[in-house]
């Protein structure tokens, strides 16, 4: 192997890092803000209906094509070609920000449900008998916990992304895939560019699984003191 | 009581179902300052569901809860925006000491017991801390501000959901059966503290299985039958003379158990 081939790609992928980054980043916000927001409406009847339905078509389809419907989809709506976020749709970069956000919200609101399931009920109603607000108890009691509790599958989920984020190279997008594979097709060797691709993801997702097991314990300690009665 | 002491709690007609289950038909009830209402009944008779339709953990069918100059009559299983915020002044007024403690787990001992007067009454950090300190002292728990509930014995955990109670500084304090989760050697230091509130004079309406308890500590002892009140007087006069057959059946059947025990 050419170490020196190796060098120059790593350092050219890692160009496309700001992308990656800006892309893995504002979906994991938007999804998260989206799921708080899935998990509200399930609250009502008819809510939790579209909740189910949200969470069921964008689990149940591939990302990919979730990407190449609102790329090349919307442009087939003529109502989309005139609004005032055609602007925006037509960028590759919009588009797959919102494919990757909407993708996420759907298994993060799963997340974020299981938690909420899990908040023991005494603790809720020791927050109502106090004279809390139902906003307080959300605030102070609930999301703390169910977040908490969700914390170890949401790991898992942050890591997905950043994988998931790769498939915007697919819509011309130069994050760090487009790279490798713009180089790919320059030069042919790609075993190579795919190693220095692979090992800059590996190491994002090594500080996601540091990074959690810190959290987690920083959040839940008594789950790793032990302490005399 | 006497009778120019001011009544804290008052429930009248209260009715409450689950389903074809009625459960309390028809509860009139009142506590004065300084009254020590122990309740007691067979399982299933409705404490609990009493209990819990003061600060409306139950909505109630039909009839009246009041603490201090507070009160609501709900309709139809829920509150209006209105009685919501007649019901939040209530449970300000209000401690609640479950079975099963329900300290919230992922806050230390003094982070239980700061929480309302932090986040509800809106009081300053350094004084709930200060008091939530002379509080956690008075149930011997003070070395124990730091740990999480995880750490505590069922005991200690019981002891730390009442100083939580009592920095809501309530009028009035209700017990859902406080020991009843608590291994035996664990019931004594729990009956101690409660002991300790009613020699300070503090209004307390108690649900218990412990009838030598209840005795010595109570003003006043009510007994539960099929959501009806069917006594309703001093120990002597319930533990002593019991007027209906159902107290004396269950009474009997209870003193006996423990003198097996
Ligand atoms: N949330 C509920 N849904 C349906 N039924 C309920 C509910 N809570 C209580 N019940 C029923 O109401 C009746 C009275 O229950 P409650 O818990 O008030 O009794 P209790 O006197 O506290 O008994 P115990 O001494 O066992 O605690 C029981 O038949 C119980 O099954
Ligand atoms: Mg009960």
């Amino acid at each position: 192997m050419d170490l020196s081939f190796i060098g120059t790609m790593f350092l050219r992928i890692l160009g496309g890092l700001p992308l990656t980054l800006n892309l893995w980043g504002l979906s994991l916000l938007g999804g998260a803000i989206l799921a708080l927001g899935l998990n509200l409406l399930r609250t009502t009847r008819v809510g939790d209906k579209v909740a189910s339905a949200y969470v069921f078509v964008f689990r149940g389809t591939p990302l990919l094509i979730q990407i190449f419907m609102i790329y090349f989809g919307l442009a087939g709506f003529g109502f989309i070609r005139h609004s005032v976020l055609w602007p925006f749709l037509r960028e590759p970069y919009w588009c797959g920000l919102l494919a990757l956000v909407l993708n996420d919200a759907a298994y993060t609101s799963e997340i974020l449900r299981g938690g909420l399931r899990a908040v023991p009920r005494g603790a809720v109603e020791a927050g109502r008998v106090s004279g809390m607000s139902r906003f307080t108890i959300l605030r102070r009691i609930t999301l703390p916990l169910a977040i908490r509790q969700a914390l170890p599958a949401y790991s898992s989920e942050v890591i997905s992304m950043l994988k998931a984020t790769a498939l915007v190279s697919t819509i011309t997008l130069m994050d760090m895939t487009g790279i490798a594979r713009a180089a790919i097709s320059e030069t042919w060797r790609a075993v190579e560019i795919l190693l220095s691709a692979a090992a800059i993801y590996l190491a994002l997702s090594l500080i996601v699984t540091q990074l959690s097991v810190w959290i987690e314990r920083r959040l839940s300690p008594w789950q790793f003191q032990r302490t005399n009665r | 009581m006497t009778d120019t002491s001011k009544t804290v709690l008052s429930i009248a007609g209260l009715r409450k179902s689950f389903g074809a289950n009625e459960v309390l038909r028809g509860i009139d009830l009142a506590a004065s300052d300084g009254d020590v209402i122990s309740m007691i009944g067979a399982s299933g008779s409705g404490k609990s569901t009493l209990l819990r339709c003061i600060p409306m953990l139950e909505i109630p069918d039909a009839g009246t809860v009041g603490v201090g100059e507070d009160r609501v009559s709900p309709r139809g299983g829920r509150l209006t925006r209105a009685e919501e915020a007649t019901v939040r002044r209530m449970r300000c007024q209000l401690g609640f000491v479950f079975q099963n403690f329900n300290l919230w787990p992922h806050r230390t001992v003094l982070e239980n017991v700061i929480e309302a007067p932090l986040f509800v009454q809106g009081r300053a950090r350094s004084e709930a801390v200060d008091e939530a300190m002379a509080l956690l002292d008075k149930v011997g728990l003070a070395a124990k501000r730091d740990a999480y509930p995880a750490h505590l014995s069922g005991g200690q955990q019981q002891r730390v959901a009442i100083a939580r109670a009592l920095a809501q500084h309530p009028r009035a304090i209700l017990f859902d059966e406080p020991t009843s989760a608590l291994d035996p050697e664990l019931v004594g230091e729990v009956l101690k503290v409660i002991r300790s509130l009613a020699e300070e004079g503090r209004t307390m309406l108690i649900v218990t299985h412990e009838m030598g308890f209840a005795r010595e500590v109570s003003s006043r002892v009510v007994f539960l039958h099929q959501g009806h009140i069917e006594e309703d007087g001093t120990p002597a006069e319930v533990f002593g003379a019991p007027k209906s057959e159902r107290a004396r059946a269950f009474l009997a059947s209870h003193f006996d158990r423990n003198r097996q025990g």
